[in-house]
């Protein structure tokens, strides 16, 4: 249970340390079409930016409950929750946001919940059978 | 040629920074709770573990690489590559950190890889 809180908190770090990114990256100018020299300037042009330094704050809290989490738990349970992201962002885009999601979209969120509960279960099951006996 | 080359640096980083990170993160123990100064503690104890500074190294290389590929290939492209994470680094963690994987647990990793590779298609 702790884990999954963690992970959760960790989650919202990491969406809230995208976005920010993503903004003050987009602040400093498209790089669609520039070569590898002008895109490690825009990175560098990136760090005198204030919304980046948020952002790389918030990811490095999404890091340090990641790691917590993994002190915790295996890997191989803890990086297939995270995917619980993906799934928050198609629901936020429909319910919050009202944008269109396509069926592919629906079906691929569907997927990553069933591998998440399919993973938790796992996790769960040696625990039941170790209080059984 | 350059944008497959990039995805396989991000893959790589990223699965070994998982494992590295993970492989620290139990040399270093488990956090006993969640109070600062525990919390303090442990952020020492990490700051002072090769493992862990080896998998934030590779984790933040591979975070570079994302960055650079979004200037040179689409979403639907750098998604779909990136689920195969998934499946490696459970691989990664059988196989160096030893933890033993449920046929349940492998089916419920498959499907989360193949649905973010789903949430990419148009």
């Amino acid at each position: 249970m702790k884990t999954a809180v963690v992970l959760l908190l960790a989650l919202l770090a990491e969406a809230g340390g995208n976005v920010c990114l993503s903004q003050g990256m987009r602040e400093m100018s498209a790089a669609s079409q520039v070569g590898s020299p002008a895109i490690v300037a825009l990175l560098l042009r990136g760090l005198a930016n204030p919304t980046v330094w948020l952002g790389m704050g918030l990811l490095g809290v999404f890091f340090g409950l990641y790691a917590v989490a993994l002190s915790w738990a295996d890997l191989s349970v803890v990086l297939p929750a995270t995917a619980v992201g993906y799934v928050l962002n198609v629901a936020c885009g429909a319910y919050v946001l009202h944008e269109a999601v396509p069926p592919a979209r629906w079906a691929g969120a569907l997927l990553i919940g069933l591998g998440i509960c399919c993973v938790s279960w796992s996790e769960m099951r040696p625990a039941r059978t170790v209080r059984t006996r | 040629m350059k944008t497959a080359l990039l995805l396989a640096i991000l893959i790589l980083c990223g699965v070994f920074g998982d494992v590295s990170l993970a492989k620290g993160m139990k040399q270093v123990g488990a956090l006993p709770t969640l109070r600062l100064g525990a919390l303090l503690v442990l952020g020492s104890t990490m700051a002072r573990n090769r493992a862990v500074l080896l998998g934030l190294l590779s984790l933040i290389a591979g975070f570079l690489t994302f960055l650079v590929l979004l200037a040179w290939a689409d979403l639907s492209v750098i998604v779909p590559a990136t689920s195969l994470h998934f499946v490696l680094a459970t691989l990664g963690a059988k196989w160096i950190l030893q933890e033993h994987i449920s046929r349940l647990r492998w089916c419920g990793t498959v499907l989360v890889g193949l649905g973010v590779a789903l949430l990419a298609l148009p």
